[in-house]
């Protein structure tokens, strides 16, 4: 499970049966430790049976877990999926583009934050992708 | 899944043989942040859906990616293209193509 930001949607018409009607979202991980993070954020490609927006924070599950999010423990051919939308993050030291609401240097719509709201998870445990840092 | 453009074909004769009859594709994962711009990576995945070189594709991983290639979960390889990119509408009003050729920069 990671932490990220909504920075798009997208489409697709050859596609395997699967992902069908399926509203699918690119989400950045929030990997940037310390300074806004460069181009090297690879973007993930999420599964949303939310409804999370452009600019939210969301909470992103793999796997298993993700396909049971989005419908039953099936076998579907996509293993990431939108789980929670972020009111909130606590961590020490957390850069600023992990809180929700951030305004980022893109535009991105910002979203209200909510207090009083527990997103679990320390989000500590945000994909390190290889490369940039 | 991520998204990436199909950089080229790959072929294999000694393979497992749940692979026969695959067809691979070297896909180069790419970023968003500042337009499409490729990574410099490159990964294989196996093609049930008929991708060319240049086009943007979704990639799937693991369980996912065994089941669109369609032959079961005993299968040697763990990455499918699960979908052609028709667009994708990124924040400030940036788009990405279904081809690379179409980019406008």
């Amino acid at each position: 499970m990671f932490l990220g930001v909504v920075v798009g949607q997208l489409w697709a018409t050859r596609q395997v049966d699967d992902l069908r009607g399926k509203r699918l979202l690119v989400v950045e991980p929030c990997d940037d430790p310390r300074a806004p993070a460069e181009s090297a954020v690879k973007p993930v490609v999420v599964v949303d049976t939310i409804g999370a927006k452009e600019g939210e924070h969301v909470l992103v599950a793999f796997g298993k877990a993700a396909r049971v999010a989005a419908g039953g423990d099936g076998d579907f051919a996509f293993e990431a999926a939108i789980v929670g939308i972020v009111d909130d993050v606590h961590a020490p030291d957390m850069p600023l583009s992990w809180r929700p609401g951030h305004a980022r240097d893109r535009g991105a719509s910002s979203s209200a934050t909510a207090d009083g709201a527990n997103p679990s998870a320390a989000n500590r445990d945000v994909t390190t992708k290889e490369g940039g840092h | 899944m991520l998204v990436g453009t199909v950089v080229g074909t790959l072929w294999s004769t000694q393979k497992d043989k749940s692979l026969t009859g695959l067809r691979f594709l070297v896909i180069e994962p790419f970023t968003v942040r500042d337009g499409p711009r490729p990574t410099g990576e490159a990964i294989v995945a196996v093609d049930p859906i008929g991708a060319g070189i240049g086009e943007r594709v979704l990639v799937v991983y693991g369980r996912a990616a065994r089941h669109a290639i369609g032959r079961g979960h005993d299968i040697g390889f763990q990455c499918a293209v699960a979908g052609i990119i028709d667009r994708m509408e990124l924040a400030g009003g940036r788009t990405v193509g279904t081809h690379v050729e179409f980019d406008e920069s």
